[in-house]
């Protein structure tokens, strides 16, 4: 007689997906195993250097006007309804004027899709573009989830390098040796996660020629398009959609210092209309009405939280930015083991190498960020998560007294992890511990950037 | 000399990949009559929340409000939801089961929708070959995100005669090894039914003969009115793995905050052993998260919500579906083979017959819009071909308004002896 718990004999006609199980946003992960090995007997507050998010300092709190604009918007009674799809209009239209002030063409709230954040941006885009053969070309380093979204949709992607030596500008010979026939488009990530650089308005009229010349059209990740602190100032790819396509993605998240908002868009930069001949205008609207949408009353807020946010709250975020990357860049350089090539000039991360020669029984950056993990309680992000093996992706959006103490720790462990005499080697070799062999292992198998897994 | 581009849109992606409700509405919308000064009547789609009468709890709106002026949820979330968020649903979610859930059995979504996309995505990738049992007439966006996904759908039918009780005979011969899971929604969209204890039960029995999960969007959850209760599909997982999808914004009338969840009712872990949860925290990891300051309202929302707005909203559907179905058996060229006992709607059959000029259900809305500036749904859209899908979530005036209008309508084009 069949018994409501007898499953001797039950089969079960599911199972779940292998491929599915191992990939997941390699950041996210990395940062979690990384955690895992923090010491729970380290009375000291753990510091979080691996991520943008510098939501929880007073100093980074967002600007009172928008938050006020959300609770109006919801309380307006107007924003609770499902939204058209692309978003509701005043919102396309408040961000294709906030937009049009840093370009020649004036948008239309049209060019205008409203997302779940820059990271649903991402999804629709790379599933527009997965069709069987076709490859998009993403820059080493680079954002992992462009990488995640790309392996879940089996859209081939093919790595570019950015040039440390030359400021992390684009390997614009490598752009052309890896195109062929299939190559759709281009990501540029400007100011760039996660070396911190800028581009100059001459190298993106390259980047935009190069890639008419292939006949691909640029995505450009504009999500830190508000935090340009150094000396090169921020230009939007939008400025080149003469000579190419551009579809332009951003959000509220760095910039108000929101990421939980989840209010980000795709923007098209087409004057010549290429992009609607060829189909992808189609497809993405397509796309946006078999999808989740934003709330619809941040969406509603958006022309008020745009209008009524006064430039000094920007330009006091900018001001902590430029005074942290200056301690940053000081106190790096004062630790042996560690160099910034490149003083960041935006964004909130930067990438800063890891000589390994200076260091006593760390083979690499994984190894390094475990350890640092450990004994300082310190979390990093190891470079290989974003395509660059020993070098270390460094947040600096964070409040100064904890920066200063972060770094200080970094510089207390490199010490007492330099090289000392041969000798001394020989006696005391270093190990990782079967635990933290297991995290080092997880951490690469989460990397799945090619040609980087052991 | 014109420059060569490499690349376009993503075929499947290209033409739209099927109906979807908005997409339908949108065209029918198209052909209104711009010089009719009387109020459009929107019967198609399912969201009240315009009406002043269904203005969500002042309380749920105080904890949003709450919520986003502390300025503690700006930050990212964890890809599965904040705890106190999943702790909150996983509590109200158990008054109404013989077990408790836990936090780790709550996802939290950007609505259902992305409940929907999410499991239906997992699904497609446990199993190249995989296909699902949706029930006809359903909701098509299941259909929609099936097709994207690769995943088969065979879909089973509702017996209008018995009250739109899944017809086990035509399920069964359905599935085969491939088949992962059914589709039940309760209470029913479109039909506007309710299923009983005894009815789930057998559901959940022949989900397991066939080794099957049960997918139950419970998005229109205690929106009952009539004598049937509300029965969470939860209640047999100890017989077939459960997952439930639902969200606050049906019974908070509120679509446009986006708060839904995935939720097992399994206390076999069935879902755990066999990898599929693996699979849907896969696609959570890889998919963007709702606002972390809406997830934080959400113990408040619940918790601050008294009895009497749920009491309210019920009433008035209640009254709705009465006006409804009254209405429309006083009209020979409709009928309403049972009437609504939950959710927003009504199925209702086209009897083409006695109508002069209309040879189906796409005609008579797309008239019906232009003549009459009342918008329903035809019912190709959710797979019963003339058959429509009325609303009744509607302000009581402009309800008798609106089929006060239909029934003009009708006997305007009414076939002459």
């Amino acid at each position: 007689m069949e018994n409501g718990n007898d499953y001797s004999h039950q089969k079960w006609n599911f199972r779940g997906n292998e491929e599915l199980n191992t990939a997941s946003i390699s950041v996210r992960g990395v940062l979690n195993t990384l955690a895992k090995n923090l010491n729970s007997d380290d009375p000291r507050p753990t510091i979080m250097l691996g991520r943008g998010d510098p939501t929880e300092f007073a100093a980074f709190r967002t600007a009172p006007p928008a938050a006020d604009a959300v609770s109006d918007a919801l309380q307006s009674f107007k924003f609770n309804s499902y939204c058209p799809t692309g978003g509701v209009l005043e919102a396309r239209r408040a961000i294709a004027e906030h937009l049009s002030r840093n370009l020649s063409v004036q948008l239309l709230p049209e060019d205008v899709y409203l997302t779940v954040g820059c990271t649903q941006a991402i999804e629709i885009i790379v599933s527009v573009l997965a069709r069987p053969g076709a490859n998009i070309l993403l820059p080493k380093p680079g954002y992992p989830q462009y990488e995640a979204r790309a392996s879940f949709d089996h859209l081939e992607v093919r790595h570019f390098d950015l040039i440390p030596e030359k400021g992390w500008e684009v390997d614009l010979d490598s752009v052309e040796a890896l195109a062929d026939n299939n190559t759709a488009a281009i990501v540029v990530i400007n100011p760039s996660n996660p070396c911190g650089n800028v581009f100059t308005y001459q190298h993106l009229e390259k980047i935009a020629e190069t890639a008419k010349k292939l006949g691909i059209f640029v995505i450009s990740d504009e999500v830190y398009g508000g935090l340009a602190f150094g000396s090169n100032p921020f230009v939007p790819m939008g400025k080149f959609s003469s000579i190419v396509p551009v579809l332009t993605l951003g959000s509220i998240s760095k910039t108000w210092i929101v990421p939980g908002w989840r209010l980000g868009w795709i923007v098209k930069s087409d004057p010549n209309g290429i992009l609607e001949k060829t189909g992808i205008v189609d497809s993405i609207k397509n796309y946006l009405d078999i999808t989740c949408d934003p709330a619809t009353f941040v969406q509603g807020a958006i022309p008020q939280i745009i209008k009524r946010t006064k430039e000094s709250f920007f330009s006091n975020i900018i001001g902590i930015m430029r005074e942290a990357v200056d301690m940053l860049y000081d106190m790096i350089n004062e630790i042996p083991c560690l160099t910034c090539p490149n003083k960041p000039e935006g964004s909130m991360v930067v990438l800063v190498k890891l000589d390994l020669s200076a260091l006593e029984g760390i083979d690499d950056d994984v190894q390094f960020c475990l350890e640092l993990s450990k004994e300082e309680s310190v979390i990093v992000l190891p470079g290989v998560t974003v395509g660059l093996k020993n070098w270390l992706r460094i947040t600096f959006a964070v409040e100064l007294e904890v920066l200063k103490e972060g770094l200080q720790r970094i510089k207390a462990f490199s010490q007492r992890h330099a090289k000392k005499q041969l000798e001394y080697q020989r006696q005391y070799p270093q190990r990782l511990s079967r635990s933290e062999t297991n995290l080092r292992r997880r951490i690469m198998s989460e990397c799945f950037l090619p040609g980087l897994q052991e | 000399m014109e420059n060569k581009w490499n690349f376009q849109g993503n075929g499947e992606l290209k033409a739209a990949p099927g109906i979807t409700i908005r997409g339908v509405l949108s065209n029918i919308m198209q052909n209104l009559n711009k010089d009719d000064q009387r109020p459009i009547i929107p019967l198609g789609h399912g969201d009240p929340s315009a009406f002043p009468c269904f203005r969500t709890s002042l309380s749920a709106e105080d904890a949003m409000v709450d919520s986003v002026r502390s300025g503690k949820f700006n930050c990212y979330s964890p890809s599965v939801g904040i705890l106190p968020a999943r702790k909150a649903v996983a509590d109200y979610l158990s008054k109404d089961l013989p077990y408790k859930l836990s936090p780790d059995d709550v996802y939290l979504t950007i609505g259902c929708t992305q409940a929907i996309e999410v499991v239906l995505t997992a699904i497609s990738l446990s199993n190249p070959v995989a296909n699902i049992l949706l029930p006809r007439p359903g909701f098509p966006f299941y259909d929609v995100r099936a097709a994207c996904s690769n995943l088969e759908v065979r879909r089973y039918d509702l017996l209008p005669e018995q009250g739109w009780e899944v017809d086990f005979e035509a399920l069964e011969e359905l599935a085969d090894e491939n088949t992962v899971a059914m589709v039940i929604i309760n209470p029913g969209n479109p039909c506007g039914n309710v299923y009983t204890s005894q009815h789930m039960k057998k559901i959940a029995e022949t989900a397991r003969k066939l080794g099957i999960i049960v997918i139950s969007d419970e998005v229109y959850d205690h929106l009952t009115f009539a004598s049937t209760p509300f029965v969470p599909m939860g209640t047999f997982g100890s017989i077939a793995p459960v997952l439930t999808l639902g969200s606050i914004s049906k019974r908070w009338i509120v679509p446009g905050w986006r708060l839904g969840w995935i939720v097992t009712c399994d206390p076999n872990a069935i879902l755990q052993q066999t990898g599929i949860m693996k699979s849907i925290t896969g696609c959570l990891e890889v998919s963007t998260d709702a606002p972390t300051f809406i997830q934080a309202a959400i113990p408040q929302i619940i918790e601050n919500t008294k009895e009497d707005f749920f009491l309210k909203i019920v009433e008035i559907l209640r009254g709705a579906a009465d006006i409804c179905f009254d209405k429309l058996n006083e009209m020979p060229f409709i009928t309403c083979p049972s009437k609504p006992e939950g959710s927003m709607f009504v199925m209702v059959k086209l009897n083409l017959s006695l109508l002069d000029d209309i040879s189906d259900d796409v005609e008579f809305s797309l008239k019906l819009a232009r003549e009459e500036s009342v918008i329903v749904l035809p019912g190709v859209t959710v797979g019963l071909k003339n058959w429509l899908r009325i609303t009744f979530a509607c302000d009581h005036s402009s309800l008798e308004d609106g089929l006060g209008r239909i029934k003009g309508f009708c006997e305007r084009h009414a076939k002459k002896e």
